[in-house]
């Protein structure tokens, strides 16, 4: 078994881990970020632009990505995935899982080669299943690291990619790699999912094939989508009208998510504004309860939006149908003047789903949750990074749902902490 | 116009049931998810909206409770878990208070044990001056079920004519009729199929069949009791004839039908079935008694004779049923729902005709 012996782990790798790995690295101290996919980079990476500033988020993630893959503090553990995590009297002991990607990853030049001969498409989960990718594939276009990775359960072993490698490194026969990592302290950045796509029954989400989760329309829009614009799924038409539902995955008792998700309102608000740029003759719609334009800057930006002639109305939907051509007809209440239920046919549906944590079960680490999930803070208003065990901290949305702003300096806090804290013992120890 | 504005509203409202209304956000899932909910009638978030701001002339002059069939899809949709399904259902409890011009079933609502004390007073007195009384029993039944009649129909009549002139009366301010024959036949057709009652999404046969059973089967028994049609101390009945299959099936409706409604109470199956107030523990368990009772009497003439003595203590029990379902159950609380829904289909058609009227003179 490899032994690695650093001062922090972090789990986690979205925009809150690579910040906190930074800040701790920065500060001097030796950091091993873990992460189970292949690439760093979490949902961020995968989003078109940010709210409110409309920057683009690869080309604000990425100096991020590339400067944790440089940095020469941080151990970057990818594709490995941890199985336990036991706490002792010197720190934490982290058991993780290093899984194959099937090829000699010291010799692999990124050359794409295998990926453009391998005969076999899969699923792209990057593109949440929008497009396909190859068996043996890179991620994604902006991945960190640059590495392909095998899917044996789908690969027919036909061998085309190892007669092509220019530095032979397919290796059919890798093993999983068992680590044993030795930390002082831990950092959670476990991030989110969003709420399941069917865990609203009367929106019928997985059977219209046109009613489409918020991180397939942020791919949609990414200037390196899987469509280079935006189309429906169903049959391949421009949408006319689009539609947001808002409150879809939060803030509803009866699927058992009753917090607000607090960025559903703008990342809508976002993606409308830049549907009416790509499609200017599109009319966009959002259903909402009530817009929480909390932030700084987020209220003048729902203005605009409302500015822009995005429609808002005010109504929750209650149920998703679809007509004979896939449409989706949304039932709602209409509310101003006399009130009536009302069905309103949209070529185009997003169901604005919220956070739920991705992680809920720490393996071993006997960390208190709340009742949705989210790991707890020891005193919520003073020292929100701090959890109830001594040298574990916790940064990001598995928290509590938050946007990216919140999360970097949330993840600035945690790493503070964790230095703070190997700071005390160290100086204890001498 | 004015509104006059009552705070305490929905703290008394909130007596009649188990909602928590003041949860609700009015985001309208209620009103666009609920099959019922139509364009001229859109319920629940209006009246929740009533109750909310205290508005309780509103309330009282609205049909909308009386189109509501309770399949419960508002409340387990609810984003805020504030039922309004069975806010929908206290409002209709309250309706019946609010109607009622005794003030009994007020009374009755609010503290259930009144009239569960009640009707077993009511039985047990009857059923002791039954078995003390040694003349001719049959004769008094026949005189007692007679007088049945004449005091269900006042009641009837006072119920639906406050219904009319909080409905129609206070607001149009003037009295209308409407003998459009698609209005009629609506209510007729309402009345007798409750064909409402399945326009859920997801079809709930067993509850919406059971409900036509009891129905069914308890206008026969008024029928057949109100116009004395049984008389098993005087005449010896066959198993088959016509009156028996009458009574076959009214009684075996009544039990069959009573029984499924005390089992999905019990169990709490389906979103209507979730509270019970002790109302309606007593209307199911009298309906269930009342079938048990008919079939009793009318097994036991045939199979012990008409001059049987168990056959009079069974009958006894019977009337004495009876009697306490008519004083005390049929004229306050749940009962009258079933003349008022149909009639509230009835106004529904003449509020429609006459608001047309009134556009047109413009």
């Amino acid at each position: 078994m490899k032994e690695i012996n650093i001062d922090v782990a972090v789990i986690g790798s979205g925009i809150a881990g690579l910040e906190a790995s930074l800040d701790v690295a920065d500060a001097g101290y030796k950091v091993a970020l873990i992460e189970k996919s292949p690439s760093i980079g979490g949902r961020m990476i995968s989003l078109s632009k940010v709210f409110p500033t409309l920057d683009c988020a690869s080309c604000i993630t990425t100096p991020k990505m590339a400067a944790v893959s440089h940095h020469p503090f941080i151990n970057m553990m990818t594709y490995t995935e941890v199985r336990e995590i036991k706490k002792n009297d010197d720190g934490f002991d982290l058991y993780a899982i290093k899984k194959p990607r099937y090829i000699n990853e010291g010799e692999c030049i990124s050359c794409k080669k295998c990926e453009e001969v391998c005969p076999v498409y899969i699923e792209d989960d990057f593109e949440h299943e929008l497009s396909p990718k190859k068996a043996i594939s890179i991620p994604f276009t902006n991945a960190v690291p640059q590495l392909p990775v095998l899917d044996m359960n789908k690969c027919i072993r036909c061998g085309a990619c190892a007669r092509i490698c220019p530095k032979d490194c397919i290796d059919y026969l890798q093993k999983a790699e068992e680590i044993h990592i030795k930390a002082h302290s831990v950092i959670i950045s476990t991030g989110y999912d969003i709420t399941p796509m069917n865990a609203k029954k009367e929106y019928n989400a997985i059977s219209i094939p046109n009613v489409i989760s918020p991180l397939q329309m942020e791919r949609l829009l990414a200037p390196h989508g899987p469509y280079g614009k935006v189309i429906r799924p169903s049959d391949g038409k421009i949408p006319e009208s689009i539609a947001y539902v808002q409150c879809a995955g939060s803030r509803d008792k009866s699927i058992g998510v009753p917090y607000c998700s607090r960025v559903c309102c703008m990342y809508a608000i976002k993606q409308a504004m830049l549907l009416s740029g790509s499609l200017p003759l599109a009319d966009i719609t959002i259903y909402y309860m009530d817009i929480r334009a909390f932030g700084k800057g987020y209220e003048e930006f729902y203005s605009e939006a409302r500015a822009m002639g995005i429609n808002f109305v005010k109504a929750k939907v209650a149920r998703i149908t679809a007509d004979e051509k896939g449409s989706p007809v949304l039932r709602i209440e209409h509310q101003e003047e006399a009130s009536k239920p009302k069905e309103i046919k949209h070529d185009l549906v997003v169901l604005s789903q919220g956070m739920i944590p991705a992680v809920r079960d720490f393996l071993g680490l006997d960390l208190e949750i709340n009742e949705y999930g989210f790991v707890s803070s020891r005193d919520k208003t003073l020292n929100p990074s701090q959890t109830n065990i001594d040298g574990v901290f916790v940064c990001g949305v598995a928290r509590g749902p938050k946007d990216i702003p919140d999360t970097i300096a949330d993840a600035g806090s945690a790493a503070v902490s964790a230095v703070n804290y190997i700071k005390s013992i160290k100086g204890k120890s001498l | 116009m004015t509104k006059k504005v009552n705070p305490k509203l929905l703290k008394e409202i909130k007596k009649y049931g188990a909602f928590d209304i003041s949860a609700c956000f009015n985001c309208g899932n209620c009103s666009a998810v609920c099959p019922l909910s139509k364009e001229e009638l859109s319920f629940p978030r209006v009246m929740i909206r009533h109750a909310q701001i205290g508005d309780k002339q509103s309330i009282l002059s609205s049909l909308e409770p009386w189109m509501c069939y309770y399949c419960g899809e508002c409340s387990s949709t609810c984003p805020r878990d504030a039922s309004p399904g069975e806010f929908m259902m206290s409002l209709r409890r309250y309706l019946i208070s609010e109607y009622d011009i005794t003030g009994i079933s007020k009374i009755f609502y609010r503290f259930p044990y009144i009239q569960n004390i009640f009707v077993i007073f009511i039985f047990a007195i009857a059923l002791i001056t039954f078995l003390k009384f040694n003349g001719d029993f049959g004769s008094l039944a026949a005189k007692i079920e007679l007088v049945f009649p004449f005091y269900i129909t006042l009641y009837i009549i006072s119920y639906l004519f406050i219904m009319y002139k909080k409905t129609i009366l206070d607001r149009l301010k003037k009295f209308v009729v409407s003998l459009n024959p698609s209005n009629i036949k609506n209510m007729i057709v309402h009345g007798f199929t409750q064909k409402n009652f399945i326009a859920c999404s997801e079809k709930d046969y067993v509850r919406w069949f059971s409900h036509l059973l009891v129905m069914s089967g308890y206008i026969l028994t008024l029928i057949i009791s109100n116009l004395h049609i049984l008389e098993p101390l005087k005449k010896q009945y066959l198993l088959f004839t016509p009156l028996s299959v009458l009574i076959y099936y009214s009684s075996l409706s009544l039990i069959a039908g009573g029984s499924v409604m005390i089992f999905r109470r019990l169990f709490k199956k389906g979103q209507s079935s979730k509270f019970s107030h002790s109302t309606d523990w007593l209307f199911v368990i009298m309906l269930f008694l009342i079938g048990l009772s008919l079939f009793l009497t009318y097994t036991s003439n045939i199979v012990f004779g008409a001059d049987s003595n168990l056959l009079e203590i069974i009958y006894k029990i019977n009337i004495a049923i009876e009697i306490s379902w008519i004083l005390i159950v049929v004229p306050f609380t749940k009962w009258i729902h079933m003349f008022f829904r149909p009639f509230a289909i009835y106004l529904n058609g003449l509020k429609k005709e006459n608001s047309q009227v009134i556009v047109e003179e413009i």
